[in-house]
């Protein structure tokens, strides 16, 4: 079973309706599960109480779990001077204090199999420094830190754990960002494209396949920097 | 279970994990630091299997506590500290 967190729209979700097409037995989590048709549990990500809860559910249940992919998260595109402090607080809970309460509490689930994999999500802007992101891509920056330690405390155990960091990719996270700041950030990719869903979960197949074991502690940036 | 039988379980699994006939493991033995005869990969094994056993026996095991991290009291200064700590869980969560 693969655990995907932010399963109810965006990435998340089209991440697990892939991972169901490939008849994977998937874990929806996210704040909203009312919809999905797979199984999920509705959870905070900012609260760790409720995320043990899950792993214990899942535990008790004796589920086998083989992956955890964090996609929840949540964007801002404003001037760090700007933006309140709640903000700012939310941003970097969601982010980044998400994808770590996640990993430590799902990874020993992992741990005791010897084998996983994890995937964290950065994204494109933390390489290119992107002006009006600061908050947000610290956010990020510190999953990619993060993502780079965790692995080597994990490598032990067989368990990988990788970073994508997606440019534009049409969402609900981009709704509202104009076609214009769109086209300059693609325009500082190596290849200057959009990328869809479909590349995502295509990386997410080969951090799947046992041929990419020997591939940890990476930070993947979709179109290149 | 009695707090001494939790000490001796948590020595055994210790000299299972560290695997090595040279050390000698009694209670008073460090997990961590300097003098610490477990290697971070065998405690977080140990933490995992503390874990599953507590579960046999009805609570949940809470290893990553303030207390659990605080250099003074930290319950990995020993294995008789991690005994205790295992055991006031067990008491406090049943």
């Amino acid at each position: 079973m693969i655990i995907v967190t932010g399963a109810s729209r965006g990435l998340g979700n089209a991440i697990c309706n892939f991972l169901i097409k490939k008849n994977i037995e998937v874990y929806g989590i996210a704040r909203n599960v009312e919809h999905l048709d797979f199984p999920a549990s509705a959870c905070d990500i900012t609260k760790p109480e409720e995320i043990k809860a899950i792993a214990k559910k899942l535990k008790s249940e004796g589920k086998k779990i083989t992956g955890l992919i964090n996609t929840a998260g949540v964007a801002a595109m404003n001037l760090a001077i700007l933006t309140p402090s709640e903000v700012a607080k939310k941003i970097v809970e969601t982010n980044l204090l998400g994808t770590i309460y996640c990993s430590q509490i799902f990874a020993p689930l992992m741990i005791r199999n010897k084998d996983g994999f994890i995937v964290n999500f950065s994204t494109i802007a933390v390489a290119l420094g992107l002006k009006g992101e600061s908050i947000y891509v610290a956010s990020k920056a510190g999953i990619e830190a993060f993502t780079r330690v965790f692995a080597r405390e994990v490598g032990d155990f067989n368990i990988n754990v990788n970073c994508i960091a997606p440019g534009p990719i049409e969402t609900d996270l981009i709704q509202g960002i104009s076609d214009k700041i769109i086209n300059n950030i693609m325009n500082q990719q190596l290849i200057r494209k959009k990328y869809t869903t479909e590349t995502v979960c295509d990386l997410i197949d080969l951090f799947m396949d046992p041929k990419s074991k020997s591939i940890t502690g990476e930070v993947i940036n979709i179109g290149g920097v | 279970m009695e707090k001494v039988e939790i000490i001796a379980e948590i020595k055994e699994l210790v000299t299972e994990l560290i695997d090595d006939s040279t050390i000698v493991v009694t209670e008073d033995s460090a997990l961590v630091g300097s003098n610490g005869i477990i290697d971070s990969l065998n405690l977080v094994e140990l933490c995992v299997r503390l874990e599953d056993r507590a579960s046999e026996v009805g609570f949940e095991f809470e290893w990553t506590s303030e207390l659990a991290m605080s250099k003074s009291r930290g319950v990995f200064r020993s294995i008789s500290n991690l005994g205790n700590e295992f055991y006031n869980q067990m008491i406090d969560k049943k």
